[in-house]
């Protein structure tokens, strides 16, 4: 599932110089050696990653459409038609919406849900499977389902449901704010059992003494899940919040396939209005300004909120 | 301490009622596979009073299915395969020998962990269509090639948690690189790159955005492809899309209870903090 890939942060301690090789033994055909082992990751750098990235800031500069070969300096034209466009500020508001619903949602869920999967109970495996299993599946192919339990005809199973006790029928998917909540809504659905899981990992690292000997002090259950388990799983919510948060601005799937980012534009994504300008109607220029804004907004994010939760971890630690 | 046995049975009680809620979806997905057109818009979530197989007979007789299915496991192996490959030649590289340059380069190379795919989409679509790779596999295992960068980083990460003195010795035995690599490396980080490599599997398997923006001939559409598209097919025919779904998630299935162990400690070698 693209929305919420698993980027660990294992990958980001770069630095661990161990060197345990690191004399130049072998001289020179030994360090051609190591630089033809670096040459295929190098080219996929820069072919897939600077040139592509150049160009996108560059053509952002300019008004750059792909049917002429020309591309004129217009300075920030671009930005300003961004903040502007209603479609595009409707996409950037969803997506900001839906990144900061679903990570708020996730984390308010998959914690108490951790607890509970972690304590001992009959047919544990098989809960912990069935709440882990929509991370499985494409989040396009869950979208399409979804679009047909929530379908406003009578046959939409929800419909359907609420029909029988005397409701409805609900316009889930034509009504903005309601579309709004229903693709947020299934976003965690799909996604909660995923992060318990890996809550439940760090859980199971807490040793069980803490537990006893604040049992011992008198302390209830409500005291040791807020003095014990939450400050010991930080490192844990670190993880989670900073997947999602980034999964989240990255969202196209779910959205395009659930409502395509209708009614008019309520569940528009930043992803969808790059696409759509940029291939689809052959806008570069535009396009390009979102993607450089787009870049910029998810580095900020991300490194605002490592800093952040680094910053209350050290407070725990 | 033990908890009371009641306890105990409550709580057993409320999860399951809970996952059988969040279960709710899949299982209207399955039980309409088995059921008219008629019956699913008169009774969508009972049970088919009699199961009819025609849905399935039906997909399963569309050579569009198997195509797709050929052509999305085409996509994930070869790009699967080529991004563990350059993610862990580049990692050995880089652990061996902690050159100044190697250093910058692996500073550099963060670029490509956190940027997001949608801020080069359009410069590299662009570029595909001049070597006339859209609308081809190849095409798209190209674009998934990008991914090799974040195989890097784990492989990397797994490697300086290794003995490395059996690579100084098989050095020192004379192996040339590529020897110490294929014979001693590999085999060594093999646990990293089946982890990585399932995380990686799923993404391209599962990806929508690359094969929905590259991808416009019916021939060469991917499994998730094929599913978006059974939906205009079948507007009104929503047992035939359910079944559709159905088959589209099997291997998804089977992967998943095949794997099902390495995920989870993936989960936690991925993300236990380093």
């Amino acid at each position: 599932m693209t929305t919420l890939s698993t980027r660990p942060t294992a990958g980001l301690r770069t630095s661990g110089t161990r060197a345990w090789l690191s004399r130049p033994s072998g001289g020179w055909r030994q360090s051609a050696a190591n630089k033809a082992f670096l040459l295929p990751a190098i080219a996929v750098f820069v072919f897939l990653f600077i040139i592509p990235l150049g160009q996108t800031l560059w053509w952002s500069f300019t008004d750059f459409t792909g049917y002429s070969p020309e591309a004129a300096f217009v300075g920030l034209a671009n930005y300003r038609v961004i903040v502007t466009d209603p479609s595009m500020l409707a996409g950037l508001a969803f997506t900001l919406l839906f990144g900061v619903g679903t990570t708020l949602l996730i984390t308010l869920l998959a914690i108490p849900l951790a607890v509970q999967l972690n304590k001992a109970f009959r047919g544990r495996n098989l809960v912990r499977s069935i709440w882990f299993f929509p991370a499985i599946p494409s989040m396009a192919i869950l979208g399409l389902v979804w679009r047909y339990i929530l379908s406003p005809l009578e046959s939409g199973a929800l419909n359907t449901v609420l029909g029988k006790v005397g409701l409805g029928p609900v316009s889930w998917l034509s009504d903005p704010t309601l579309a709004r909540l229903s693709v947020i809504l299934v976003g965690v659905w799909a996604a909660t059992g995923w992060h318990a899981v890996l809550y439940t990992a760090y859980l199971q690292s807490i040793p069980q003494e803490y537990y006893e000997v604040a049992r011992i002090d008198g302390a209830t259950p409500r005291q040791q899940f807020f003095g014990i388990t939450l400050p010991l799983l930080t490192p844990a919510i670190v993880i989670s919040t900073f997947l999602l948060m980034t999964g989240g601005l990255k969202v196209f799937d779910l959205p395009y396939t659930l409502t395509t980012g209708g009614p008019g534009f309520s569940t528009y994504t930043i992803t969808q209005s790059i696409v759509v300008s940029g291939v689809g109607q052959g806008r570069y220029g535009l396009a390009s300004a979102l993607a450089v804004m787009f870049t910029l907004a998810v580095a900020a994010l991300s490194f605002g909120q490592l800093w952040l939760t680094r910053l209350v971890e050290k407070r725990f630690a | 301490m033990t908890v009371p046995a009641w306890r105990r049975a409550a709580l057993s009680v409320a999860m399951i009622l809970l996952a059988c809620l969040i279960a709710v979806p899949l299982y209207y997905v399955v039980v309409n596979t088995f059921k008219t057109q008629g019956e699913m818009v008169a009774s969508p979530l009972s049970l088919p009073t009699s199961p009819v197989l025609d849905n399935y007979r039906e997909v399963l007789s569309d050579p569009r299915m198997y195509r797709s299915f050929a052509n999305t496991l085409y996509v994930t192996v070869v790009s699967v395969v080529l991004q563990l490959l350059v993610g862990a030649l580049a990692a050995y590289a880089m652990v061996v020998r902690t050159s100044r340059l190697n250093r910058i380069l692996a500073n550099l190379l963060l670029i490509g962990f956190v940027v997001p795919g949608q801020s080069t989409l359009i410069p590299l679509y662009r570029t595909l269509v001049g070597f006339e790779l859209v609308d081809t596999l190849n095409g798209l295992v190209v674009m998934y090639l990008g991914g090799a960068i974040f195989c890097y980083f784990l492989v990397q990460g797994y490697m300086r948690t290794l003995p490395f003195e059996v690579i100084e010795a098989a050095r020192i035995d004379g192996a040339h690189d590529w020897q110490i690599f294929w014979h001693v490396v590999l085999p060594l980080i093999k646990p990293i790159l089946v982890t990585v490599g399932i995380f990686q599997s799923m993404w391209v398997w599962n990806d929508f955005l690359l094969p929905t923006v590259f991808i416009s001939s019916p021939d060469k559409r991917t499994v998730v492809l094929q599913v978006y598209n059974a939906v205009t097919e079948f507007t009104t025919n929503w047992p035939m899309f359910m079944t559709v779904s159905v088959i589209a998630l099997v291997p998804m299935i089977i992967f998943f209870v095949a794997t099902q162990r390495h995920i989870a400690s993936g989960l936690l070698a991925g993300s236990v903090k380093g």
